[in-house]
């Protein structure tokens, strides 16, 4: 198969990009069964020991292998807790939403932009007011306030790809259903759910995804074990670094994997 | 389908948004007001309105290089991300002529962005730091005699990781955009004697720009809140997020409202600045 | 070679490894010429177009433009134009910008630019649209923009795929009379495609009718008309009725056809080959189809039942069944109708001299006649 200069440079950049930002994670799982307490070069021996090796007595956390980590798992629990009520809060108000804004509404234009500016908010000042708001309320931090934190952020990624993705005749089909006498309700349920199903999955499965990463907004209204993304930041702020931390990443990097083969089934099927 | 049921299904969206974005922005902002020696969170308890807090800022010796820090390196980011990731969408949409192998390119990159924040940078040590493998390769090929320690803890640590973290974000709208654009305008371009690189230009790339744009608002107002990638690596950089971090874990409301209150509004201003040059809703609903 | 325009031997181009779009497709287009690209849909006149302004490249055989091999020459090189079926304006520039673009990739100084597009655009009848945007401008407007930018850099061949497809009848006929003085007052060649023979037959100097990769047939268009030289030549240009027969024997200056519902004559020509024995399609335009008193004088007679009839304003289209299944079309002045009842039995008849006696049934291979009339 001859192919152009052009075209070998053009995969060459794009393989060299796909190693760039696979290069941590590579290493991170490379790592994670080495042994000795520090985390760089050179690697000594292979162990699983990260993984699961009995503790010795008592250890610091970083010396706590994954398995008998009981922190480390509550709050992997609570990240998956956490996203999937994302995920599916985000895909029903994201495909009300989007639905809704394809007629034109009164203050349509400034609903999206007012939406939108959830995305534009710097993470920061989110978590910060979020504090504020809590605090003056006198209200806990819970579970809830994690996924509300997170919400304000995916709503508007996954309405913009929701919009994005939309078939233009959707509306079409939408009066040809009831030009033929269909109810509103079913002209739903048989013509426009069909259609934008996988949207409103992937809206979901986005939601999941970009909540389980979240950290800056989430930091701020996590209290205990927290989310896993906090749990870690905070172990890592007091606790020296050990390959037991690339254990738990490769673990979560797993999980994670899953969640991809979905989207990617999702998007094989869709591909438009 | 009836108007009214239009207006009903924009709630969800309409509360989630009042209750969990207004109401805590219109928090920051009222409490940036406040005097800075309060720890109360309530406005009325804390006293009449006053602007100390901003004079402080705006006074403050450090503030020209937090500045810096903040906004400088999130520009400078910004297009340096807009320059690795513009290439990949562009082979990815015209280079790649079959769909399942973009559709598994695609999914191959998502795949490192599942990996939790904290870990994802950490696993830079073995890479940057002293013992780590770039050094290893440069002092085995002698280029180097001694190992270097700039490669990490510094600025330039920063703008690697975060070129790592963010390039994605770049690539899916401007892919997104490219995928839009009608092939026979193209074409139409190339028959008008354009040479490739006007066709690129003139047709392509301009056509690409509202990706472009919404890439590099996200990418920008990702780093600008991202205290955490620079309070773990930039060793002792410091930037507006980490002032707020710091002062709100110290309870510090007022100033840390104030400092987030003046990132809001530049990035507001930023926002606008840009969606002036592109406009954004052609990409979504026209 | 050197006073063709365009050239071309054996073209062969290909779609993936299955879709044969263009099989050995030889032709030369003179210079100055409207030539017009006629077949049905998906014949290979749209990616013939492509080819010649250089957006495909071909797999096999020779193109030539003005004398110059055409295989490794890029679309921004040739001096060729194209309009293309969905106008592709430019959706991020104005009017202006649209019909200047070719210029400006022409290296053209700004002055130039500004009197060339202004001129094009009131040569299309466009003037003072400038400022506007494409999504402003109504489906003719925009076409005549994508018009205007294809002229205005002055092409010696300028291509415009189906440009009379996509608008209603008046402007149809507005369009062609426009491009017809368009083009004698310019000179450039021409090459327009389209599915409508009407089309082609008013338009062109040079007719060239395409199936499924090949050609059918090359001409004038009142030579393709008079002398169709394969059944699917005569089926697609200009409206005929057509029946399979055989040659049986021939007397004087007269072949006698027989067919299955009857015997049909033809006249001979002195020069040509020897028909007898050939099975071939017999054809009769419905034009020349008399009824009543003026049929009794033919030659070919028949008794019929008049079965139905479309009206078209200035001239009716009957159908007189003869047998079962067997309907002939005639083209009547609508007060020679008048006095005909639906239903009713009538003669209808023809001279043999009108006939035509087609023995291809197509360039294609493969295909035998009752597959061609009837269409595949």
């Amino acid at each position: 198969m001859y192919m152009k200069l052009r075209e070998i440079i053009a995969r060459l950049y794009l393989a060299f990009m796909m190693a760039f930002i696979w290069l941590p994670i590579a290493f991170m799982i490379l790592l994670s069964f080495k042994t000795g307490g520090n985390v760089s070069f050179p690697i000594e021996g292979f162990t699983l020991d990260w993984y699961g090796a009995k503790p010795k007595g008592y250890e610091y956390i970083s010396y706590v292998s994954v398995l008998y980590d009981s922190a480390f798992w509550e709050a992997l629990q609570n990240s998956a807790l956490v996203s999937a009520a994302v995920g599916a809060i985000t895909c029903l108000i994201v495909t009300a939403t989007a639905l809704a804004l394809r007629h034109r509404v009164v203050g349509r234009d400034v609903l999206f932009y007012l939406i939108l500016l959830g995305f534009i908010v710097p993470g920061v000042s989110l978590g910060l007011g979020h504090v504020l708001m809590y605090k003056q309320l006198d209200l806990e931090f819970t579970f809830w306030s994690a996924v509300a934190v997170d919400l304000v952020f995916t709503v508007p990624f996954g309405l913009v790809l929701m919009m994005a993705r939309f078939d233009p005749d959707l509306m079409l089909y939408e009066q040809a259903a009831s030009v033929l006498r269909s109810s509103p309700s079913s002209v739903f349920r048989r013509v426009t759910m069909p259609l934008i199903k996988w949207e409103i999955l992937t809206a979901g499965v986005l939601g999941f995804v970009l909540s389980w990463s979240e950290l800056v907004r989430t930091s701020f209204v996590m209290k205990g074990t927290g989310v896993l993304a906090t749990y870690i930041f905070n172990q890592m702020q007091i606790n020296p670094v050990t390959p037991k931390w690339y254990a738990a990443g490769t673990i979560i990097a797993s999980v994670s994997f899953v969640g991809l083969i979905l989207v990617g089934y999702i998007m094989s099927r869709t591909a438009k | 389908m009836a108007k009214l049921t239009n207006y009903v299904m924009l709630l969800p969206g309409l509360i989630t948004c009042l209750v969990f974005l207004i109401v805590p922005l219109a928090m920051i902002v009222s409490m940036s007001f406040s005097t800075y020696a309060t720890t109360s969170v309530s406005r009325s308890a804390a006293g009449a309105l006053t602007f100390e807090n901003y004079v402080k800022f705006f006074t403050s010796p450090q503030t020209p290089t937090i500045l810096f820090n903040t906004f400088g390196m999130a520009v400078l980011t910004c297009f340096m991300v807009f320059i690795f990731a513009y290439p990949m969408a562009y082979i990815l949409n015209f280079n790649i002529k079959s769909n399942i192998v973009r559709n598994y390119t695609l999914w191959f990159l998502t795949v490192p962005f599942l990996i939790d924040w904290t870990i994802r940078t950490v696993a830079w040590i073995p890479i940057l730091g002293e013992s780590g493998i770039i050094n290893y390769i440069l002092m085995s090929l002698r280029i180097t005699s001694r190992p270097l320690t700039e490669l990490l803890f510094t600025r330039y640590t920063l703008m690697i990781i975060w070129l790592q973290t963010y390039v994605l974000f770049m690539m899916f709208p401007i892919t997104l955009a490219l995928q839009r654009i009608d092939p026979d305008l193209i074409a139409a371009a190339k028959v008008l004697k354009a040479p490739p690189w006007r066709v690129f230009y003139d047709i392509i790339f301009k056509l690409s720009l509202p990706g472009v744009v919404t890439g590099f608002i996200f990418v920008f107002v990702s780093i600008l809140g991202d205290f955490i990638t620079p309070g773990l690596w930039a060793g002792g950089l410091q930037t507006m997020g980490l002032s707020i971090a710091w002062y709100s874990g110290h309870f510090v409301w007022p100033y840390a409202a104030a400092l987030s209150t003046i990132l809001l509004a530049i990035s507001l201003v930023v926002l606008y600045v840009l969606l002036k040059v592109v406009d954004i809703k052609k990409l979504i609903y026209e | 070679m050197a006073d063709k325009m365009v050239t071309s031997k054996d073209l062969v181009k290909w779609y993936g490894k299955s879709v044969l779009a263009l099989n050995k497709v030889t032709f030369e287009i003179n210079e100055g010429d409207f030539f017009v690209l006629i077949g049905p849909s998906g014949c290979g006149k749209s990616t013939l177009l492509k080819v010649m302004s250089g957006i495909l490249d071909y797999d096999e055989g020779q193109l030539f433009i003005k004398g110059a091999e055409m295989k490794k020459v890029p679309p921004h090189k040739r001096d060729v134009s194209l309009m293309l079926e969905n106008y592709a304006l430019f959706p991020h520039m104005n009017v202006f910008n649209n019909v200047a673009f070719g210029l400006k990739m022409l290296g053209k100084d700004a002055s130039e630019i500004q009197r060339e597009v202004k001129e094009s655009l009131e040569l299309v009848g466009l003037g003072g649209f400038e400022k506007r945007s494409p999504l402003e401008l109504s489906g003719g407007q925009r076409q005549r923009v994508a018009l205007a930018r294809a002229l205005v850099i002055k092409p010696s061949v300028l291509l415009l795929d189906e440009p009379l497809s996509h608008v209603d009848y008046i402007l149809q006929r507005k369009l062609m009379e426009d491009l017809k003085n368009l083009h004698k007052k310019l000179g450039n060649t021409f090459v327009l495609t389209t599915h409508v023979q009407e089309h082609g037959l008013s338009l062109a100097d040079t007719m060239m009718v395409m199936n499924t990769g090949v050609i059918e047939q090359i001409g004038r268009p009142d030579q393709i008309y008079s002398n169709p030289r394969t059944v699917f030549a005569a089926r697609f240009v200009g409206d005929i009725n057509l029946f399979s027969g055989e040659v049986t024997s021939r007397q004087g200056d007269t072949y006698f056809v027989k067919t299955e519902w009857g015997e049909l004559q033809a006249s001979s020509s002195k020069e040509g080959p020897d028909m007898v024995g050939k099975k071939l399609a017999y054809g009769i335009r419905p034009k020349a189809i008399k009824v009543n008193d003026e049929a009794l004088s033919s030659a070919n007679q028949f008794k019929s039942k008049f079965s139905g009839y479309y009206y078209f304003g200035d001239a009716v289209e009957c159908l007189f069944e003869i047998v079962q299944g067997v309907t002939v079309k005639a083209s009547l002045a609508p007060e020679a109708v008048s006095n005909l009842k639906p239903g009713e039995s009538y003669t209808i008849g023809w001279n043999p001299a009108d006939a035509k006696l087609i023995e291809k049934p197509s360039v294609v291979e493969g295909l035998n006649i009752e597959e061609v009339i009837y269409g595949k």
